[in-house]
């Protein structure tokens, strides 16, 4: 039997008709074209298909889209654009944080997590956020200065 | 994954009738950090999944006349995070804090991890070194028993098909006694433990001798154990190196660890005489200073 679920997604409410074997992940992307969110192991362990869910991060892959009804999502859509992107969005740019860029939406999830929460976290503090996005391109220094200098551009623009 | 059908309780009774109902076929559902990867590997395949998630009797933490009770829906970042557990059991909040990564942690529940009864799980050391009793409800209403009565094998647990874990509670008395927990995976993030352990310290007042001493292990045996020969030994003995060492050893003898892909049975018994020094030595630096 098929559900019908409503879900806030990066501000508007959406409707979709849900089989219960179908993951939050595959909603996003399948039904809602938001293709942003990626599918990289499907199990847990990469960090490719992180949203926030009630403002957490969580992996979209292991979230049955019909435990979305009635929450709030956010995915990498819902952070910036090309024209006005996220501070992160910008400082990932910059120190060239990205190279295949496939894990760059789930990175930016999370980053955006731990800054929400915690606006200047120690370089730990970072490594710890992002322990659940495997990069296998960078190397990761450079996501986690971008990650710290997007913090700081963030603290200055709200003084 | 494969066709099932999802029903989402709201009430303990509501979830027990619905799985007694589809018994064997149903299988309870929480934060689904374990059974749906178990789902997707082709392992399980329930026909029917009980969303427990909304059952209000199991969410929350709270200090009640019995201890320190703490819901089997509570996720790991909430155990992690409590100013309550923090506080009456920093162990336990270390535990649920190693697990997975930000994102498992704000899925997984402790009541998922324990009733896994994977031998690794990293909440049961904690838990067992602090006497944790485990509340179960089923259709008989509720009973309580010692934890570690809750793990019979890999993978097994104590409950019946239509019982469902309802909270975990550490007793007064141990509430605040100094623990520590510590776990060794192959790297520092996002690691399931070769070898976890846990211990639980009291000494005489000059702090030179123990009184009594907790010891429990994962990883290393077919559940998460106690190591009784250890603590035995411990017992009025001096806070010294050569005892610690002696304690290591009789606790890998307590373990019998054997070898798998992950580690060999050999490496795992130095691992356990390692840690065992490490949260004993830890549970003494966590003790207000004499
Ligand atoms: C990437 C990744 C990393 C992980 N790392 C770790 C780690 O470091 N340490 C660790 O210990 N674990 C780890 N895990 C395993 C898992 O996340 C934890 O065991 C978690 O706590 C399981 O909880 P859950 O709520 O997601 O359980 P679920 O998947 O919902 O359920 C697990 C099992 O318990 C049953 N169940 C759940 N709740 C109850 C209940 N209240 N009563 C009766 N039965 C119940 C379910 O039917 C199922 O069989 C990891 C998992 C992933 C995907
Ligand atoms: S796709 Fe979800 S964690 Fe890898
Ligand atoms: S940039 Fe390629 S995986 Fe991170």
């Amino acid at each position: 039997m098929a559900f019908t679920i409503k879900v806030k997604v990066n501000g508007e409410w959406k409707t979709a008709d849900v089989e219960p074997e179908m993951t939050l992940l595959e909603l996003l992307r399948e039904q809602w074209g938001l293709t942003g969110t990626k599918l990289g192991c499907d199990e847990g362990d990469c960090g490719a298909c992180t949203v926030l869910f009630d403002g957490k991060p969580v992996n979209s892959c292991l979230v049955l889209a019909v435990r979305a009804d009635g929450h709030d999502v956010v995915t990498v859509e819902g952070l910036g654009t090309a024209e006005r992107p996220h501070p992160l969005q910008s400082a990932f740019e910059q120190h060239g944080a990205v190279q295949c860029g496939f894990c760059a939406p789930g990175m930016l999830i999370s980053a955006k997590a731990l800054l929400d929460a915690n606006p200047e976290p120690a370089e730990q503090e970072i490594r710890e956020a992002l322990a659940g996005n495997l990069c296998r391109c960078t190397g990761y220094t450079k996501i986690v200065e971008a990650v710290k200098s997007a913090g700081r551009a963030m603290r200055s623009s709200v003084k | 994954m494969k066709h099932f059908e999802y029903f989402s309780a709201h009430s303990a009774e509501e979830a027990v009738a619905l799985l007694q109902k589809y018994s064997p076929d149903a299988l309870p559902i929480a934060g689904g950090t374990e059974l749906l990867v178990r789902m997707k590997q082709n392992l399980i395949h329930p026909k029917v999944l009980v969303d427990i998630t909304h059952v209000p009797e199991f969410q929350g933490i709270a200090l009640t006349e019995d201890g320190l009770r703490i819901g089997s829906l509570v996720t790991h970042a909430e155990v992690a995070a409590s100013p309550l557990v923090r506080q009456y059991a920093p162990a336990v909040a270390a535990a649920s804090g190693s697990v997975g990564a930000v994102q498992t942690r704000n899925l997984g529940t402790l009541g998922g991890n324990l009733v896994s009864c994977v031998p690794s799980i990293d909440s049961a050391p904690a838990l067992l070194v602090l006497e944790a009793q485990a509340v179960v409800f089923g259709v008989n209403g509720r009973r309580q028993f010692p934890l570690t009565e809750l793990f019979v094998g890999p993978r097994c647990s104590s409950l019946t098909p239509a019982e469902l874990l309802e909270a975990v509670i550490i007793p007064r008395h141990n509430l605040g006694k100094p623990a520590c927990f510590s776990k060794f995976g192959r790297r520092k993030a996002l690691t399931i433990a070769l070898v976890n352990a846990a211990a639980c310290v009291e000494t005489n007042p000059e702090r030179t001798h123990f009184s009594q001493v907790r010891l429990a292990l994962g990883a290393v045996a077919p559940t998460p154990i106690r190591a009784y020969t250890a603590e035995a030994y411990l017992a009025g003995k001096p806070v010294a190196q050569e005892v610690l060492l002696e304690a290591g050893r009789l606790a890998a003898e307590d373990a019998k660890p054997i070898d798998d892909f992950r580690a060999s049975a050999e490496y795992r018994r130095h691992l356990i005489g390692v840690l065992t020094r490490r949260v004993i030595e830890g549970a003494l630096a966590g003790m207000p200073k004499v």
